[in-house]
């Protein structure tokens, strides 16, 4: 399984290199083109891969249990979160997130929570913003009111 | 011995002692986090030093890393969970002393065997580093060439227990190094049109999201397990018994430790559980190992620190990282335009002193605030996980958003957080990864050069008497391993 799909992305890998043969200019034609590395590496990589599906340098291991609910819904919530930003803000966005992850996690109270993801805003605002001057998404909500 | 002082004096001024005695914290509260390695804490805090002066940024990375060991026994003694992989080895014996009611002395011996080792290391570091380079400063693009081989050949060695698995991660870093512009051709290569590709792939938010938010996952799906904790009262001096009975142990594990952590690819966790099997070889109380004896704590932690200053030696000196930890600040001074190699000696040799300096600082530092703040130290531990992991994944977004301020960084972190949880499932350690990512460039670089020198005639490199030497331990770092797997099946072939 773990072979077949680096086989797979190497065939297309290997595909995306003609793209750059195709572009390279005519004066740089002479010597190691733009794709001759990556296809070395690519072609590494089947080798290994051949290697692995065949068992050499590579001990078989018991097929892993299915990815956990947990998981998926934590992928959805931080894929969400992404999102969120653009429309909430970086700011209102994290606090949602950290109360809502914690309840997730089985945290009851939500001032504890609360207060703890007030008090993880605050720092990330002194360190980031005020420190190092880094611009955070207002999201669209705060561009009404500006 | 001019730089030496010069870097002395820079230690010493205000803001690195301030810089150092910061990450020193740093390094011990989210060494002593379980789950949270010093790799994902050095990831997680790169984008601080994104504003810092490449000497800042290397003080405050080095006492990181060197705290995060010392930070990573706290956990392992109490709760019987590394915070630092590289602190499992001290679990065997430091659990079953915290159990029988001896936290505080194993914690003890923890930070007097760390601190020693760490110390020793430094000195090695201070002495072997310039000799190396000089050494080094005779290599051509060739010999480079064959170094970073050797380097990425070492990674079979790393992480998890299959060697074609570790090859395969770094042959992945290496083709992931060849997203961006090519410089010798000016084409762009598996950027798919999208801008913040052009430059190739950031370091931090591949990074972050290889080894912050892939933890995450695992932890998530880890939700649940709950954890005894043993209550620490105190931490104690060694007495001079336990000081003598483990004397042979601390020598011994500090100078094998340093040897591996030298070793490219090979860090700490390697020389821990290598040094508990020499200490229990040569412990006259070969019984006592793994119901609580305290060698079992003095031998890997003396190994471990001593590890991050061996692991130091080949990153600043050579450029190809002794660890993970050490790849990572290596990806941090190149995000800052610092290349490490033997040139640096020679250009910026304060930034190196100050770098051995605030490490020896840093040793001395975490064994003085270890005895002062065990307990606070100690009830780290304690936070639960619901408050912990939503913090590091807001933490992460934050760091890899900050340096370009962009939302595409953001989602190269989840996509590389998912890559790094997949790894994990399938038996693959994401340490390969970024030692072929960040060793990747190098490769190429030299390649290219050598073909260019070589006139294109490949069979040149066998003129040079040190790339031969160079393929020839390659070759031999990726045969004997398989070899000797073979020769130990073999006589069990026979009989069965």
């Amino acid at each position: 399984m773990v072979a077949a799909v680096a086989i797979a992305a190497c065939i297309v890998a290997f595909a995306l290199t003609f793209r750059f043969s195709a572009t390279t200019p005519a004066a740089m034609m002479s010597g190691m083109g733009a794709e001759f590395f990556p296809r070395l590496v690519i072609a590494l990589i089947v080798v290994l891969a051949v290697c692995i599906a065949l068992g050499i340098g590579s001990p078989p291991m018991e097929r892993p249990a299915p990815v956990p609910v947990n998981v998926w819904i934590t992928a959805g919530v931080l894929l969400t979160f992404v999102a969120a930003v653009e429309l909430l803000g970086m700011w209102l966005a994290s606090f949602v997130l950290l109360v809502g992850l914690a309840r997730m996690w089985g945290e009851k109270s939500y001032l504890k929570t609360g207060l703890a993801a007030i008090g993880l805003l605050a720092v990330v605002y002194l360190v980031f913003v005020r420190l190092l001057k880094s611009n955070f998404p207002g999201g669209l909500i705060a561009g009404l009111w500006s | 011995m001019e730089a030496f002082w010069a870097g002395l004096q820079v230690t010493f001024t205000p803001e690195i002692l301030l810089l150092v005695l910061a990450g020193t914290v740093l390094g011990i509260v989210v060494g002593a986090l379980p789950g949270i390695s010093g790799s994902t804490t050095t990831a997680l805090l790169l984008p601080l030093t994104i504003m810092m002066s490449p000497i800042a940024a290397l003080a405050f990375l080095g006492s990181i890393y060197c705290a995060s060991n010392y930070g990573g026994s706290i956990t392992a003694i109490l709760i019987n969970t590394p915070g630092d992989p590289s602190a499992s080895a001290t679990a065997f014996d430091g659990y079953p002393l915290a159990r029988r009611g001896e936290a505080g002395r194993a914690l003890g011996m923890s930070a007097v065997a760390s601190a020693i080792g760490g110390i020793f290391s430094v000195v090695v570091l201070i002495v072997a580093a310039p000799w190396l380079a000089r050494l080094a400063y005779q290599f051509g693009p060739p010999e480079y060439f064959a170094l970073a081989l050797f380097g990425l050949s070492m990674v079979a060695a790393v992480g998890g227990e299959s060697p074609s698995k570790n090859l395969l991660a770094g042959a992945t870093g290496v083709l992931l190094a060849t997203v961006g512009l090519d410089l010798t051709t000016g084409v762009e290569r598996f950027t798919f049109d999208v801008p913040a590709l052009s430059d190739g792939l950031e370091f931090i938010p591949v990074l972050v999201g290889l080894f912050a938010i892939s933890e995450l996952f695992e932890r998530m799906a880890q939700k649940g397990i709950v954890q005894e904790y043993v209550k620490l009262k105190s931490m104690d001096m060694p007495s001079w018994a336990d000081f003598k009975k483990c004397a042979k142990a601390i020598v011994l594990s500090s100078g094998i430790g340093t040897f591996i952590g030298a070793l490219p690819a090979l860090g700490a966790t390697t020389a821990a559980l290598i040094c508990y099997n020499e200490t229990k070889r040569w412990s006259k109380h070969k019984e006592e190992f793994g119901k609580g004896a305290i060698e079992g704590v003095a031998g890997p932690e003396a190994a471990n620190n001593a590890a991050v200053g061996g692991a130091m030696v080949p990153t600043l000196a050579l450029g190809i990282p002794g660890s993970t930890t050490t790849a990572i600040i290596l990806a941090g001074l190149m995000i800052q335009g610092v290349r490490p190699g033997p040139h640096l000696f020679n250009e910026q040799p304060t930034l190196l002193y100050v770098v051995f300096g605030s490490m020896l600082v840093c040793n001395l530092l975490y064994l003085f605030l270890g005895f002062l703040f065990a307990k606070g130290f100690a009830r780290i531990t304690l936070i639960p996980d619901a408050l912990l992991w939503p913090a590091v994944f807001i933490l992460s977004v934050v760091g890899a958003y900050a340096p370009n301020q962009s939302m595409v960084d953001v989602m190269i972190m989840l996509l590389f957080g998912v890559v790094g949880y997949l790894f994990r499932r399938y038996g693959f350690s994401p340490a390969p990864l970024i030692m072929g990512l960040v060793l990747g460039k190098l490769v190429e670089e030299t390649l290219k050069q050598s073909l260019l020198i070589f006139d294109q005639d490949w069979t040149q490199f066998f003129s040079r008497p040190v790339v031969v030497v160079l393929f020839l331990i390659t070759a031999a770092s990726l045969l004997v391993p398989a070899l000797l797997r073979v020769w130990q099946r073999a006589p069990a072939g026979r009989t069965a």
